[in-house]
């Protein structure tokens, strides 16, 4: 009651944003007063990251926006910053080679004495200061990536602290748990509070909700970039938000799943990597198993560790043949075949044309007489173009020129041309259009009925619903639960990989 | 190398980081196709056309020097060892690896090939089959601190350079060898001509031709553009990098001691210090070449135009121009700040569209 009287630090109005002709955000509206947690949630593509990043100014939002801080019109991006507004993304932004120091004197001078030289001591006394300033304590003489999670994302506030030089507005934190153990999130948490005493309002991006719960006033639910619901954390249980979050989404027709599927083709025995742990699981062939989990969970280094791509412990066989760690080629022989989640670093090559995207696994395959013959090159990517609806200018053409959904199934056609006894998704359709989603899930089915053992590591839990024939749950690089048949609800899913009892 | 360069976009929780789907309805390929100018092609043979007009403007202003049926060989035969010396590096920079110790391996296995032949008396075949494996085995030792140790390219082959110019010194005693005594049929290999051309253009064109149809017709050449492109998307698609990077590092290594030992044939003498000179002008021809035939790419068609029309624009310049001897520094210095900035260019703009 008493907060929303002010004038709020952050008003937010209409909000949309189209990427060619797709729409992702819808009006979006929403405020944050003085002193007060706002938490922005939703699933991954729901918009937040696009939201933060049209405040951020990285994104122009559609004609129609417009926000006010402090009560003053201002213009997103630069004039918000101009007006105290200070982001805290994911990734920090420090330079971890450097001292807290330095990175705190960045972008803001150093103090200099006689002769230009820095003044050292003075210096130290000022980024302890702004240290202090956020409640904590970390020694300002360190290199930063010898810091705490904890420490560094105080080192980040403190550095948005001090460049908004006492105005600070409203401080914008997205994901900052992300990569946190859970007794470094209390900490964590008394920097936040202790910035908001000083009046700022804060916007907090997060997955976790009893992070939400914990911290925040208020909270904002992104389903399918529409805002559902803003709600005052003390109305809402962690259940009803769940609700709000998975509310309204259409679940497709699952994969009438053959009843019985063939012998075990991929076998994992305590496979463990930087966050997973002692890990086993095994898939038959014909059978599609999903693995869910937050960031952090295991869940994305999964589909790599058993690649071969990322440095693992463990055993993986594949058809009972046992392979080698970081051997990607040897995986490859025995029928592995991994489509990568970060498709324009791991999965096409930006130099090579569409053609050779395709046929990059089976070049080999196609050599008669000591070389490639041009025919059967041009004709074997024309025919799995055709087969996979990938639509592009020409064969010839630049990779790039494609859109990502059909970049994907250049990705996937490449793979299918191989073969491959055991598939490896991990998140298929990330940055993919509804349309080219369906596609590929529906080759997904296809390779299945025809004998492939599927993986799918996704954070998207419905997709997981409409493929899986079995889902295991990841959380805190350990299994939480293993869901069957019909058991598997992308609600439920998604309860427990919050770690909430279903 | 600027192909290579990994594209990093700020992402936060994946899915609304990647960029907008967008169909993009765009020309076939290049870059642009107001540049092709219909059948001409110009964004692929401008490079042909521009040494086609350099032959004619040289000719006319110069008939009696440039114009001449010998001054024609002199060009071929001259571009030809220099010629062996690019295509060394244009498989390097294909597959994303840098080696700037070529000139020095160059050097180097001058020298060997005379101590070898003077010194120790060796049959002239065994001394050139010993002088290119000693070529390739200095590319296996920068495989070695590139691919296995990870040393950064550009270091590796510098410290190697230094190296090789100690061991050229040491193995010739900073001497240039005359090699009179070796026998007519060494010195014939390297100055005879076939049907008027000079000989060593058979031997560029019997390496260009192997080349091409490594790099363009088989397996291991797109295995090689693949991991010159992105090794990180390479390896995920099952294909061995480290092999394939000790491959191309030792083809180069190997390539850089022929250029050596042709030369020694066509001088007959192993001249101390010989390779240096041939180091800027091979860097400029490959980078150069990456915006012809097939721009974008070290290719070896690209790189065999690019290194004629550099040799014609040079020799015309100084024939024209006798009394300014910077005129070949000059030249090649531009082309090859030019060149390296329409490839970045390009791949920018191919990046952000």
């Amino acid at each position: 009651m008493n907060s929303d009287r002010r004038t709020p630090r952050l008003d937010l109005r209409a909000v949309s944003k189209t990427f060619g002709g797709t729409r992702v955000l819808h009006d979006v509206s929403l405020d944050v007063a003085p002193g007060e947690v706002h938490a922005l949630v939703g699933q991954n593509g729901s918009g937040k990251s696009t939201l933060i990043k049209i405040l951020a100014g990285f994104h122009t939002a559609d004609p129609g926006a417009s926000v006010l801080v402090d009560g003053e019109s201002r213009a997103l991006g630069d004039d918000i910053q101009d007006a105290g507004v200070r982001f805290v993304h994911q990734d920090l932004g420090l330079v971890p080679a450097l001292s807290v120091v330095d990175n705190l004197a960045l972008g803001r001078g150093y103090a200099t004495s006689v002769g230009g030289r820095i003044d050292w001591r003075r210096q130290r006394e000022t980024a302890q200061a702004a240290i202090r300033a956020v409640g904590y304590d970390v020694d300002v003489r360190k290199i930063v990536d010898d810091l705490q999670p904890v420490e560094k994302t105080a080192v980040a506030i403190a550095r948005a602290l001090q460049s908004a030089e006492g105005e600070m507005s409203v401080l914008v934190l997205d994901e900052p748990t992300a990569t946190m153990p859970k007794a470094e999130v209390q900490r964590l948490f008394e920097i936040i509070n202790n910035v908001r005493a000083q009046g700022v309002g804060v916007l907090y991006v997060s997955h976790h909700l009893e992070e939400v719960f914990e911290l925040a006033d208020r909270v904002t639910v992104l389903v399918d970039g529409h805002k559902v619901a803003t709600r005052r954390c003390s109305e809402v249980d962690q259940r009803a938000l769940v609700d709000l979050m998975t509310g309204g989404v259409v679940d497709q027709a699952r994969r009438s799943s053959a009843a019985e599927h063939g012998e075990q083709m991929l076998k994992l025995e305590g496979v463990g990597g930087t966050e997973l742990i002692d890990f086993d699981l095994t898939v038959h062939a014909g059978e599609v198993v999903g693995v869910a989990g937050i960031t952090g969970s295991g869940r994305e280094e999964l589909c790599s560790l058993v690649f071969g791509a990322k440095a693992r412990t463990g055993r993986v066989s594949v058809g009972g043949r046992e392979l080698r760690a970081s051997r990607t080629d040897i995986a490859t022989d025995l029928g592995m075949a991994l489509v990568p989640a970060n498709r324009l670093r791991d999965g096409i090559v930006v130099g090579l044309n569409v053609r050779e995207n395709l046929n990059l696994t089976t070049a080999r395959r196609l050599v008669r007489h000591g070389r490639i013959p041009a025919d059967d090159d041009r004709q074997q990517a024309s025919r799995i173009c055709g087969k996979m609806s990938v639509k592009a200018p020409s064969l010839e053409a630049p990779i790039l020129a494609l859109s990502g959904g059909n970049q994907q199934k250049v990705v996937l056609g490449k793979w299918l041309q191989t073969e491959p006894t055991v598939l490896l998704l991990d998140e298929p359709t990330q940055g993919v259009d509804v349309a080219a989603k369906a596609e590929i899930h529906h080759l997904i089915d296809e390779a299945a009925i025809q004998g492939v053992a599927v993986l799918v590591c996704s954070s998207d839990e419905t997709e997981l619903e409409r493929l899986c024939d079995r889902v295991v749950v990841l959380r805190h690089g350990r299994v939480m639960s293993d869901f069957v048949g019909d058991a598997i609800q992308t609600r439920r899913l998604v309860h427990t990989s919050l770690g909430l009892t279903s | 190398m600027s192909s290579s360069t990994s594209q990093r976009m700020p992402s936060h929780d994946g899915r609304e980081s990647e960029s907008p789907d967008t169909a993009v309805p765009g020309p076939p390929s290049g870059p642009s196709s107001a540049w092709s100018l219909g059948a001409l092609r110009l964004d692929r043979y401008s490079g042909i056309y521009l040494a086609v007009i350099l032959i004619a403007v040289f000719c006319v202003l110069l008939p009696d020097t440039f114009g001449t049926a010998n001054n024609a060989r002199v060009i071929a035969g001259s571009a030809a060892i220099a010629g062996i010396l690019t295509l060394a590096v244009t498989v390097s920079l294909a597959a994303g690896t840098f080696d700037i110790s070529i000139a020095a391996n160059m050097t180097f296995s001058i020298c060997l090939l005379g101590a070898l032949l003077t010194v120790v008396e060796l049959p002239w075949v065994v001394a050139v089959i010993l002088t290119v494996a000693a070529g390739a085995l200095v590319g296996a030792v920068n495989a070695l601190l590139i691919s296995t140790i990870g040393v950064e390219a550009i270091i590796a082959t510098l410290g190697m350079s230094s190296v090789l110019a100690a061991l050229s010194f040491w193995v010739a005693g900073g001497q240039t060898v005359l090699l009179n005594e070796v026998g007519s049929t060494f010195t014939r290999l390297g100055t005879t001509t076939i049907a008027t051309v000079p000989i060593t253009v058979f031997y560029l064109a019997a390496v260009a031709v192997a080349l091409w149809y490594l790099m363009e017709h088989t397996p291991t050449g797109r295995y090689l553009y693949a991991i010159g492109s992105n090794p990180q998307a390479a390896k995920l698609a099952g294909i061995k990098v480290a092999r394939l990077t000790w491959i191309s590092l030792i083809m180069t290594g190997a390539l850089a001691a022929l250029a050596g030992v042709v030369l020694t044939m066509q001088l007959s003498a192993s001249s101390f210090g010989a390779g240096a000179p041939y180091l800027l002008p091979a860097f400029a021809a490959t980078f150069l070449g990456s915006t012809q035939i097939l721009p974008g790419r070290f290719n070896v068609r690209g790189t065999i135009v690019a290194l004629y029309l550099l040799t014609i624009a040079v020799k015309g310049l100084q024939l024209k121009y006798p009394e300014l001897p910077w005129i070949k520094d000059l030249v090649e210095g531009l082309v090859l700040l030019v060149a390296v900035s329409i490839t970045t260019y390009a791949v920018r703009h191919r990046k952000t569209r």
